[in-house]
């Protein structure tokens, strides 16, 4: 343990017994002060009490002052008449080792002076001070050892969490810790960090596969690459059989960059890297153009693709971005649905103040248990044909941020075989901190 | 024309080399930061093609620095870095154009033409190949006395395609260029394609010679000999 840092247990403990400390030093000088003023006070109240007697005895019978002394015994006093000593009690002024308190009452023309012993009242203070003095210590000393066990036991779980905890590494990220009570503050913190320990699990799951699928597809067109220039070393070829293979060869190196490209602005995306740059868009005129923009893929397949709107919405987002997700999902909507189908996108606002953007298909449809996977990155329905028909695999994925980094959602409401509906929901005011000028 | 690349990766300064002298220009080639810093202090060259990773010497401060000594020269940096504030900062520092790597060689080629003709007037109102012409004003496109409907993105990509008439267009020039589209992460090659195959349809279909030809892997071009 080091000297400045020291533990949680032992700081406990000492702010405990210092606590304790203060209020018991506090409520024994309460005790002491009280006790002495107590005593003094009855003192002062018999001194008080003689020196009234002495001064009824020299009003009436002076004489008799001798003879007082003797019956008080204990106290000693004086009577000074006019500068000359009246009575004087043998033995005064009281002096020696014997401690006295003293007490006067004086007028124009006498003065009368008392005193009497305080020895047992010091001896009494004496005693309590020490019976104090000697608790005192004892008490925090067992407030320490107490306080010590008591912060031990209190602490008990957190040291069982950290050592399950240390336990957890990314390869054993099934691990929980256990919950004792849930609802005390321990078994909230372990439920907080089991709730973590789950978001962690699924990102390196997420992890895992992304970096299981990037890598298949960086891969497969550096094997098509690779195989294309190996298969025609080995032939000898004349200028335009080279053409063509090296023209083959390009095609996959293009099919790679467009892939690194879309990761590229995927990864900063995701990371907080682009911010939008937020603004009022009507959402009309960039689907309009989104839909003229793409109009020649949808006619090469003969589909029909209408834009439809009642009314003119508008949203606060960043138009690139949301352009870039509205051409992603559009793409992809002619993608999937065959010839002569149907494509049908759609501006609306809702009643709880949200604008939507509706892509409509006839396409294939997407079955329920791929919805929830369907925006990943890579992630296909049918690996196969989508590689064909030259996507990426990121398509969805760069939709769901593009749409999600604006504030927005993205939904997908789909039947396989009779279509699709990509719904694009934003906010129509500001609902994220504006974008910093740069 | 004297060209000079500051490139220290052995490959693509070959390869840039090759492809610049096929076009006649007369290249050389700085491996070094330093030595190119040399060359453009004691000789004088028409176009500096800078890549911006060099060892020892970064090629931002290359630039700086002969820009501070008042070099005129136009220069083109080569970058791997392609966030916009990477390209500010290039531009900031005196650069004329940047590439980002991977590039397209024809991009590159087109960039040094541009980069070449700076400062000279560019009145064309008439553009013509073969029998094709164009006229940029009245927005007619006529090929053996015929007249051709095109659309506006097909008037524009034909355009483009006889302001580089001869060398080879590739998608990404076409889709920032023609469709005006900076985030190359847009799904736009079918949509080029599309359009291509539709001029292809329009402008040789009907007629004898091709003009439009497909450079597999690279892009298209536009010439009258078959390709």
């Amino acid at each position: 343990m080091r000297f400045l840092a020291p533990s949680v247990r032992t700081r406990l403990t000492l702010w405990h017994v210092g606590a304790l400390a203060l209020v018991i030093c506090i409520f024994s000088a309460g005790i002491l002060l009280f006790v002495r003023a107590r005593l003094y006070g009855a003192l002062d109240q018999q001194i008080s009490h003689d020196l009234a007697t002495i001064e009824k005895v020299y009003h009436e019978e002076t004489g008799d002052l001798g003879e007082l002394a003797q019956r008080m015994g204990i106290t000693q006093f004086q009577v000074v008449e006019g500068g000359t000593v009246l009575y004087q009690t043998p033995g005064w002024p009281p002096g020696g080792t014997t401690p006295y308190r003293l007490g006067a009452l004086r007028d124009a023309s006498h003065r009368i002076t008392a005193v009497r012993d305080e020895t047992a009242l010091r001896q009494t203070l004496w005693t309590l001070g020490v019976i104090l003095a000697m608790g005192v210590p004892c008490a925090i000393g067992l407030a320490i050892g107490g306080g010590y066990l008591l912060a031990g036991r209190v602490l008990a779980p957190v040291g069982a969490m950290a050592e399950t905890a240390r336990k957890i590494t990314a390869e054993s990220l099934t691990e929980r810790l256990p919950v004792g009570n849930p609802r005390d503050e321990f078994g909230q913190l372990a439920r907080v960090f089991n709730d973590t320990l789950s978001r962690l699990e699924q990102a390196f799951e997420q992890l895992r596969r992304f970096t299981a699928d990037a890598s298949h597809e960086l891969r497969t067109p550096l094997t098509a690459i690779r195989s294309v220039g190996e298969v025609a070393l080995q032939r000898s070829l004349s200028g335009p059989g080279y053409r063509e293979v090296i023209g083959s060869m390009l095609e996959e190196v293009e099919r790679l960059t467009r892939l690194v490209e879309s990761l590229l602005t995927l990864t900063r995306g995701e990371s907080g890297r682009i911010q939008p740059a937020l603004e009022i868009v009507n959402l009309n005129g960039l689907s309009v153009s989104v839909v003229e923009h793409l109009r020649v893929l949808a006619e090469e397949k003969e589909q029909s693709l209408s834009f439809e709107a009642e009314a003119n919405v508008s949203a606060a987002c960043d138009p690139a971005i949301l352009r870039l997700g509205l051409i992603n999902v559009l793409d992809n909507a002619i993608k999937y649905t065959p010839t002569r189908g149907t494509i049908r996108v759609g501006v609306r606002e809702t009643p709880s103040g949200e604008a939507v953007i509706e892509v409509d298909d006839t396409g294939l449809g997407i079955s329920v248990a791929h919805h929830a996977r369907i925006f990943e990155r890579f992630y296909r329905v049918d690996r196969g044909r989508s590689r064909e028909s030259g996507g990426t695999g990121l398509g969805l994925a760069t939709a769901r941020w593009a749409v999600e980094v604006n504030g927005g959602r993205i939904e997908l409401e789909s039947e396989e075989g009779k279509g699709s509906r990509f719904r694009i929901v934003l906010p129509i005011f500001l609902s994220v901190p504006p974008a910093r000028k740069t | 024309m004297r060209v000079l690349i500051v490139e220290d990766e052995r490959k693509v300064a070959k390869a840039l080399r090759e492809g610049l002298e096929a076009e006649h220009y007369d290249v050389h080639v700085a491996g070094t930061g330093e030595e190119g810093f040399f060359l453009v202090n004691h000789e004088s060259f028409d176009l500096v093609v800078l890549d911006l990773m060099l060892p020892r010497r970064d090629g931002l401060e290359v630039l700086t620095t002969l820009r501070k000594h008042g070099l005129q020269t136009p220069v083109l940096i080569l970058t791997a870095k392609d966030t916009v504030d990477d390209r500010v900062h290039g531009l900031d520092s005196g650069a004329d154009d940047y590439l980002v790597k991977p590039f397209a060689f024809p991009e590159l080629l087109a960039r040094v033409r541009a980069l070449l003709r700076r400062g000279r007037p560019d009145q064309i109102l008439k553009l013509q190949q073969d029998d094709l012409t164009m006229d940029l004003v009245t927005r007619k496109v006529v090929r053996a006395g015929q007249s051709l409907e095109l659309t506006v993105k097909e008037f524009e990509m034909l355009e483009y395609l006889l302001r580089h008439v001869g060398h080879v267009v590739s998608r990404e020039m076409l889709a920032r260029d023609v469709w005006r589209v900076t985030a190359r992460a847009t799904p736009l090659d079918n949509v080029i394609d599309v359009t291509v195959a539709r001029l292809r349809r329009k402008i040789d279909d009907p007629f004898q010679t091709k003009l439009l030809h497909t450079v597999r892997g690279v892009g298209f071009v536009l010439r009258s000999e078959p390709g």
